[in-house]
């Protein structure tokens, strides 16, 4: 599982085909979504970190659940992806620090339902998935084969 | 000029904020002075306003294991405060404060834990009386935040908490000197944009509104 790793960033997305891994790090309350057209083996992942894109200018699509998942399926698409075959898996959505006031709000929360409802808008069924919790995670997902595995501190690694 | 992104900084409002980061970064060094009891002095810290992503990259890569402290400001100026302690900083305030050093963070207790946070806690509280006091404005801080986890998650706390607003964090880094030994101190503080346009105005470097 170790072959042409691409790493994704903060708002980012980075697709492969056929074979190669997908990787991206400490996801907190950001949420990495790995969309997958198995027949062609097309692969992409997106690292979102905010639940819905109120910005006027929309410079960076990939930084929010909504825009980052339809510019994605569009990109896939245009790769040769068909809509009625690509399915997600995700893994996030964290609260990472336990404040006793709540002022914080919780990001990670809004994170997984607004990407659980746009993957629903947009038609995409959800296989897999480790959101919530207090750990950050590592998701690396392998376009070979469709297998994500998620790396976290102090726990087994997972595979989803 | 308001601002409406760290993008729009202009280069003697970037100096202001640079100013502000080293004088409330000595006042913390002069607090962790006092609180450990020994000589820390601080060298001249980097102020920088960078992308996400740059700005995990400078800490030391987004999965590396660290201690982060977290407070939020409130009152006048909104915004987030992190003090991230690396290894060396969680062995020397250990050493100094328990007598005692750990392997690694798995060897964190609940007393280790309350020290780090105390120390986190009044380094931030230190840095924002100094900057309240510069500004003449009233912040208020909420009770401090820890959690020990990969650093790279804990910098998107501050991140998407104000990402909605900008693409840019404020990092403040400079290096502990304590016995000869260099310590990474890394301090970030993130305003909201509107605070941070206030702050400018008050400190005489924004016209506008």
């Amino acid at each position: 599982m170790m072959a042409n790793k691409v790493t994704i960033g903060i708002a980012d997305m980075k697709m492969a085909k056929g074979e190669g891994m997908l990787v991206t790090y400490a996801l907190g309350s950001c949420i990495g979504i790995c969309l997958y057209d198995p027949a062609i083996k097309l692969g992409a992942l997106v690292h979102i970190m905010l639940p819905l894109n109120l910005e006027t200018g929309r410079k960076n699509p990939m930084k929010y659940a909504d825009t980052g998942i339809r510019e994605t399926l569009k990109q896939m698409e245009a790769h040769g992806a068909s809509r009625s075959r690509i399915t997600a898996k995700i893994a996030g959505g964290a609260k990472m620090f336990e404040d006793s006031g709540g002022s914080l709000g919780n990001i990670g929360q809004r994170n997984i339902e607004s990407v659980h409802m746009n993957l629903k808008k947009e038609g995409i069924r959800l296989l897999k998935e480790d959101v919530g919790g207090t750990t950050a995670r590592t998701l690396l997902f392998d376009v070979g084969s469709g297998l994500g595995c998620i790396r976290s501190y102090g726990r087994q690694e997972l595979i989803i | 000029m308001t601002i409406k992104n760290y993008d729009d900084l202009t280069s003697l409002q970037l100096d202001t904020l640079r100013e502000l980061g080293s004088i409330g970064s000595g006042n913390s060094a002069t607090a962790l002075s006092q609180m450990l009891g020994r000589e820390v002095r601080i060298t001249m810290p980097e102020v920088r306003i960078m992308g996400y992503n740059e700005a995990i990259e400078w800490i030391g890569g987004p999965e590396e294991i660290t201690a982060g402290v977290l407070v939020k400001m409130g009152g006048q100026m909104n915004g987030i405060m992190l003090s991230v302690q690396q290894l060396d900083f969680v062995n020397l305030v250990l050493h100094s404060i328990l007598g005692q050093e750990v392997e690694d963070y798995s060897g964190l207790a609940e007393m280790e834990n309350s020290a780090l946070i105390e120390v986190g806690n009044i380094m931030i509280s230190t840095f924002i009386n100094a900057l309240s006091g510069l500004a003449d404005i009233k912040i208020e801080l909420t009770v401090p935040a820890f959690t020990v986890d990969m650093q790279g998650a804990i910098l998107a706390v501050p991140m998407a908490e104000y990402g909605g607003q900008s693409d840019y964090i404020m990092t403040i880094g400079g290096n502990f000197i304590c016995d000869n030994r260099q310590i990474p101190c890394r301090l970030l503080l993130s305003p909201d944009i509107r605070s941070l346009n206030f702050l400018l105005r008050k400190l005489g470097v924004n016209d506008g509104e």
